[in-house]
């Protein structure tokens, strides 16, 4: 069965394809974290998108969307909030558990970066997860 | 499968209308009349009503509704 994409459905793709291809090295290459490297993927993110999705509409005859566009968009947001929500309560309550059995010196730079990086990865994770549900609700129909 | 029948398929068939020409019409994209002739999504009433007119019939006799468990 031939599978036909219409223009949301191209540029999730490309916005999945961008996030892996970016945050994926951060996350499972590099042990040593640090706000340049942060700062660096955030640029990339924003130019890999900017240049997909530019490439995407020069491409694509048809840049329509509809209601069912927009209410599959309303289940992305509420999924990657559902997601992050559920992270961060996870999270604090990590943080919390470490500092109370004082195994959190936030005063230690190292510290302060492996936090960083796992609330940037919380973030990552929601992102993710926003793309991936809109693609499955693409598939699925709605 | 949601509880709102429909009978696009057919009436476009009749009419020699392809998706597209249809989608192009009440201005939604070929997916989302692919989606509601299989049933998996239900328009809203505007759009309804726009491809019952598009399609020159009434809206009962594009669209039927049929309570869960009833079938």
């Amino acid at each position: 069965m031939a599978v036909s994409l219409s223009y949301r459905e191209k540029t999730l793709y490309a916005s999945l394809g961008a996030e892996l291809v970016v945050y994926g090295p951060y996350f499972f290459l590099h042990q040593q974290n640090s706000l340049n490297k942060v700062a660096g993927m955030i640029i990339a993110i924003i130019v890999l998108q900017i240049l997909l999705q530019g490439l995407i509409a020069v491409m694509s005859r048809n840049r329509l969307t509809d209601e069912r566009d927009r209410l599959i968009e309303l289940r992305r947001y509420r999924a990657g909030y559902l997601t992050l929500a559920t992270l961060m309560v996870v999270g604090l309550a990590l943080l919390w558990a470490h500092a109370a059995a004082g195994r959190l010196p936030i005063e230690n730079r190292r510290m302060g970066l492996h936090l960083l990086s796992v609330f940037f990865g919380m973030l990552v994770i929601s992102d993710i997860t926003k793309t991936v549900t809109q693609i499955v609700s693409y598939r699925r129909a709605l | 499968m949601p509880a709102i029948r429909n009978q696009i398929r057919e009436l476009r068939a009749l009419r020699e209308m392809t998706q597209q020409e249809l989608a192009d019409r009440v201005g939604v994209t070929r997916q989302t009349i692919i989606a509601m002739e299989q049933d998996k999504y239900s328009p809203s009433l505007e759009t309804a009503f726009k491809v019952a007119l598009t399609l020159g019939v009434p809206l009962e006799r594009c669209f039927q509704y049929e309570p869960r468990g009833k079938r």
